[in-house]
């Protein structure tokens, strides 16, 4: 079995989506957990993708095919996880806000959540504040992700952390912002819990503004 | 000026390999198809027989409406400066370099990186004036301290009234469209005239893969009807929005620059345009656009080669860098893609001075740094002339062995054209070097393009014509320096 699950993280890491659906399959036949396989043959794979994409080893489309690989692997693992055993690192919320359109980065920084055990919510682009503080009090998430691209709508972040502020419920979520043009002053400056200038960084600040 | 400099010398696709994108390109728009998102345009195609899916704005184009297009607009286009010596003949494969944009900063004398100005754009043209080895003005930044509705007429003046080359840009909206080609009437005295001689051209950009943007298309159309030269580049970058293999991106290149040639070509057959690219590489680790990337330089020569295939003039990229500060990699980097596509011939390579940081900032000193470039690649494409005179076997002879050439009046007849003589390389022994202050690069550039400004500023646009303008275009602001 150990030898199964050493060879799900390489097709992890390798993004051998057929093969790491087969191996789960296989695992599961004999006997592992859902919990196992996430935590000794999936999460190893994507751990060492993006240790590998820190040091600039590992590119933007390797980790996304390896994100859709963990996704395929995850997609195997559902019917058989009962609730309660839903493995979760935690629920973000996250989409571009009004007024942007682009949406790569926001897609990319969603799978790399995704596969990282993350449950997330993607309102998708131009999203109006309004939009944001009815999915933050709905599906209470511990973290709010924006995004923009545009020198021109990044000022609607803070339209969005004031709405929160002004709906009471300011504290109730982490706020974190990306993009192009958002820097860590400009967060700093709206008031944003954390900024992180790409996908897989924005995993860590997630893990990291949940554990604090 | 009037000849320009012949590249053609580097060819980097075989004969097959040009059919094969070239015959991929027509078959995307007549295959997959275009998105035209504006309503008109649309409309104009599908009535010239493009296949407009119902519900859809995605149009598909038969390739003899792009084969006619490209029959139907000028295989030269000349584009005009206020002065015999900078006029611009675009065809075959006549090389012509200058600055591009828009970027957002400039990186100034003082070393200090801020957001650009009009004030930029008018101390930019007048640096550019200096400048031999650039032969037109593309309106650099992006001046932040106006507001948007001011933008296009006043850019456009500012380059205008600062240097007697031509002036082309970008536009951001319809109304300034309307009023720039208005300005550029008066100034050019009519509308026929401007027609004639056209003194500015306008660049509109295709959105990559397969997008006409709405706005774009409407001020295409606008620009189209005046017949005003129009550029129709596209920007496809490997990896993002154009496949990751550099042939699959030039496919898209061939259908996008086409699609919109034709859409010209049916708005106002004949009427001048200039087919473009704009494309590239991307970061690996970002998906971020490169600017400096030797593929840059390769991409352009290939789509260089396609634009003489179909004999339409041709707007290309070049000279840039990703380097922050104007440093070796400013160097290398600039100097190698401005090399290729001007030895590829493309006619009008433009932000071949003075952009770096991904096309983002302009830095007054690598206007400088890249004249210097420029007149070294233009050597290049000038090659070796080889006729009697210049193979002067007979003055061998005479010297005879062990003489020397120095004082022959053959030697000083040629001189001047065999070398290219640099303005801001240094070439003294090292103790002369030493005692001069030990500059580098960047610091002579920077004192020259000191010295430059502070020469008290020219007048380029007669005060009548500046005062009739400032009747008719109320919002227009004119440099108090010059007045």
């Amino acid at each position: 079995m150990l030898e199964l699950m050493r060879k799900l993280s390489q097709a992890v890491i390798s993004g051998e989506v057929e093969t790491a659906a087969q191996l789960t399959e296989q695992l599961l036949a004999q006997g592992a957990s859902p919990q196992e396989i996430i935590d000794n043959g999936l999460l190893p794979g994507m751990d060492y993708v993006g240790a590998q994409f820190r040091k600039g080893e590992m590119f933007i489309p390797e980790v996304l095919l390896s994100a859709r690989t963990m996704q395929t692997a995850m997609d195997v693992l559902k019917p058989r996880l009962v609730t309660g055993n839903v493995p979760c690192q935690g629920t973000v919320v996250i989409g571009t806000v009004q007024g942007d359109l682009h949406d790569i980065g926001k897609n990319l920084v969603r799978m790399m959540l995704e596969a990282a055990g993350f449950s997330v919510i993607d309102l998708g682009i131009d999203v109006p504040a309004e939009k944001f503080l009815e999915a933050v009090k709905t599906h209470r998430p511990h973290i709010l992700g924006l995004s923009a691209l545009l020198t021109t709508t990044m000022r609607n972040m803070a339209a969005v952390i004031d709405t929160l502020r002004e709906a009471g419920i300011r504290q109730a979520v982490k706020v974190m912002v990306g993009g192009a043009p958002v820097t860590a002053e400009f967060a700093r400056s709206i008031g944003a819990d954390g900024y992180a200038p790409n996908a897989v960084a924005a995993v860590d600040l997630a893990r990291s503004l949940i554990a604090s | 000026m009037q000849n320009g400099w012949r590249g053609g010398q580097y060819h980097p696709l075989t004969e097959d390999a040009l059919l094969s994108i070239h015959e991929g390109g027509l078959r995307l728009l007549e295959e997959v198809g275009i998105e035209v998102n504006n309503d008109r345009a649309r409309d104009i195609l599908a009535r010239a027989g493009a296949h407009v899916q119902t519900g859809s704005r995605v149009v598909r184009i038969p390739r003899r409406l792009v084969e006619e297009a490209i029959r139907s607009a000028p295989k030269s286009v000349t584009l005009y400066g206020r002065d015999d010596r900078y006029h611009l003949v675009l065809e075959e494969n006549r090389v012509y370099l200058g600055t591009g944009g828009t970027a957002v900063n400039v990186l100034d004398l003082d070393g200090v990186r801020r957001p650009s100005t009009l004030d930029d754009v008018h101390l930019l043209g007048r640096l550019v004036h200096a400048m031999p080895n650039v032969h037109f003005y593309m309106l650099p930044v992006y001046p932040h301290d106006l507001p948007p509705e001011d933008v296009d007429v006043n850019r456009f003046y500012a380059g205008l009234s600062s240097t007697p080359k031509h002036v082309t840009g970008g536009v951001y909206t319809v109304k300034g469209v309307r009023e720039t080609i208005r300005m550029a009437q008066i100034m050019a005295g009519g509308a026929e005239e401007l027609r004639r001689r056209p003194i500015i051209s306008f660049v509109i950009l295709a959105i990559s893969p397969l997008r006409i943007d709405d706005l774009y298309g409407e001020m295409l159309l606008e620009i189209a009807s005046a017949g005003v030269p129009v550029i129709v580049p596209t920007e496809p970058q490997c990896g993002s929005t154009a496949p990751v293999t550099l042939a699959g991106n030039l496919a898209l290149f061939c259908a996008e620059t086409l699609a919109q040639l034709t859409l010209v070509q049916l708005v106002n057959p004949g009427s001048p345009v200039i087919c473009g690219y704009v494309g590239t590489v991307t970061d690996p680790r970002t998906m971020g656009y490169l600017a400096g990337a030797v593929e840059m330089g390769l991409l352009n020569a290939a789509a260089a080669q396609l634009a003489q295939y179909w004999r339409i003039p041709f707007y290309a990229t070049a000279g840039m860098t990703d380097a922050k500060v104007p440093d070796a990699q400013c160097g290398y980097e600039s100097a190698l893609t401005t090399l290729l596509v001007a030895m590829a011939g493309a006619n009008y390579i433009h932000d071949t001075a003075g952009l770096l940081d991904f096309a983002l900032t302009m830095s007054y000193e690598k206007v400088v740094i890249d004249n210097e470039i420029n007149g070294m690649v233009l050597r290049a494409l000038q090659g070796v002339t080889v006729d009697p005179e210049h193979l002067a076997l007979d003055l061998i002879g005479e010297v005879g062995p062990g003489g020397n050439f120095l004082a022959q009046a053959h030697t000083v007849r040629h001189l001047r054209r065999e070398f290219y003589l640099p303005k801001l390389s240094d070439r003294q022994p090292y103790e002369d070097w030493v005692r001069a202050g030990a500059k580098d690069t960047r610091q002579r550039a920077n004192e020259l393009a000191r010295e430059i400004l502070a020469a008290p500023p020219v007048r380029v646009v007669p005060e009548e014509i500046e005062r009739e303008l400032k009747k008719h275009l109320p919002n227009l602001r004119v440099d108090r320096r010059t007045s």
